[in-house]
């Protein structure tokens, strides 16, 4: 091999700074935390709620979070493995999950504070930018949107839990340019579009495609939803029930499995220098011992 | 050409972030409180340009008099001439650390508090003041072996070293 000037000299990693840990993890982006998280100084100890929207393959994390030096506190949570719940199975990622999702949230969070008489929200889905208007008692809920590292573009799922937060009834400074619907030209929400897709209109109307279409690729793509007997037709009624048991009890149960005692390990636990030492030992016998049998082999 | 006076004049090192810490400023500056009245240090952050004081101020202490949204107002003594005066300035949050001068007078307080009250209630009188350090305590010397150390006559012949 040609010789090959080392790249990354013991002079270049002396100099390297080492960037933040979830910045090295790729979780964070800091330039938005620092952003989203300030507080107006002479607002003291007042918390700024965020919003928190993340999607993992098969699930949907939306939380409310206030930043803290120790760590961040997390007011309420909901996830959309929770959805089960609420009679929802399937499709746990889509842009009608997130929905559902968004609203679990907003309406836990202010059954927690005691506001969610006084704020219903939006009941009737509709699509249209909605947002709330402020009673006489107490302002409000407000957070801010926080949407991590995903590239915003329009009809994005995360504005799908951002609407459903919305209708419960939060207060979340917003703009209906990235909801899906929104068109570039006509720089207009069609109301009737975006409500498609809160109901799974547009998972509907591909299930439709399909079944004419390819009917093999219907039953593989769509086997869970043919097992529950979920057909094109009837998934705007079930979310329509999703959201009415959503409304009726979005308390968070615990779940009853006990915390295991001993926390699961997922690397391999440090050995001591003597045990080191003693695998070393061990090693070299067995070395020794193939050695002494090979050189006997021979013989 | 000459030296020039301007208002960042001769921070080339003093405003320059620390080797390896260059970058995004941990969270923890925008998330601390201030009230008025606490005493905070005043260290500038070369990487924020907004709100930054004098050089002069750098590494000083003082109190806070005035809270904004984004900046504190700290109270800070400057000799000018022959007097003290207490300058005023308006610091950003990112150039402000919480002081810990007054920290172990705080706790002293907390501490006398809690031994006043103890004593209160078993009825004795105590004397919580500090004392300075006295003289040490005297103390016998233990294990000493005497060694006589005579100087040893100069001898020509072998200490002359190199040429002879």
């Amino acid at each position: 091999m040609a010789f090959v000037k080392a790249q990354k000299t013991k002079a270049y990693f002396k100099r390297f700074q080492v960037p933040f840990k979830r910045r090295r993890e790729g979780k964070t982006d800091y330039r938005a935390r620092i952003r989203l998280t300030n507080q107006d100084k002479n607002k003291y100890n007042t918390p700024k709620y965020r919003f928190v929207v993340r999607f993992s393959n098969k699930d949907i994390t939306a939380q409310i979070i206030s930043a803290n030096i120790t760590g961040d506190m997390i007011l309420a949570s909901a996830y959309s493995h929770e959805l089960p719940r609420y009679g929802l199975e399937v499709g746990l990622t889509n842009y009608a999950a997130a929905y559902c999702t968004g609203l679990l949230l907003g309406r836990r969070v202010l059954k927690l504070l005691e506001m969610d008489d006084e704020y219903q929200g939006n009941v009737e889905a509709t699509g249209e930018d909605f947002s709330v208007e402020p009673t006489d008692t107490r302002r409000p809920f407000r957070a801010l949107l926080d949407v991590g590292l995903i590239r915003t573009t329009t009809g994005n799922n995360v504005f799908g839990a951002l609407k459903g937060a919305l209708d419960a009834g939060l207060d979340i400074p917003h703009s209906d340019k990235r909801f899906a619907g929104f068109s570039k030209d006509s720089k207009q929400l069609d109301a009737e579009v975006h409500r498609n897709y809160i109901y799974g209109g547009h998972v509907a109307a591909y299930m439709r495609i399909l079944m004419e279409d390819e009917p093999e690729k219907y039953q593989s793509h769509f086997s869970e939803y043919i097992k529950r007997g979920i057909e094109a037709d009837n998934i705007e009624s079930l979310y329509k029930k999703v959201h009415a048991a959503i409304r009726a009890d979005p308390s968070a149960k615990k779940s009853e499995k006990a915390p295991p005692k001993q926390h699961k390990r997922f690397n391999l636990k440090k050995l001591t220098y003597e045990e080191r030492k003693a695998k070393l030992i061990d090693r070299l016998h067995t070395l020794n011992a193939a050695a002494g049998a090979d050189s006997e082999d021979e013989d | 050409m000459p030296a020039g006076h301007g208002l960042r004049s001769r921070t080339r090192d003093l405003f320059s972030r620390p080797f390896r810490k260059k970058g995004y400023i941990p969270l923890s500056t925008y998330l601390r409180t201030y009230k008025i009245g606490d005493y905070v240090d005043v260290k500038v952050n070369g990487a924020v340009h907004k709100g930054m004081p004098h050089k002069f101020y750098h590494g000083r202490t003082g109190r806070v008099w005035n809270i904004t949204k984004r900046a504190i107002g700290v109270e800070v003594n400057k000799q000018v001439g022959n007097r003290i005066i207490r300058k005023r300035i308006h610091v950003r949050v990112e150039h402000v650390q919480p002081s810990r001068c007054t920290e172990e007078f705080k706790l002293r307080k907390i501490k006398n508090d809690q031994l006043k009250a103890e004593a209160k209630a078993k009825g004795e009188v105590i004397s919580t003041k500090r004392q300075p350090e006295g003289p040490k305590p005297g103390f016998m010397v233990e294990g000493a072996m005497l060694e006589t150390v005579t100087p040893i006559p100069y001898d020509v012949v072998n200490d002359l070293k190199g040429g002879y």
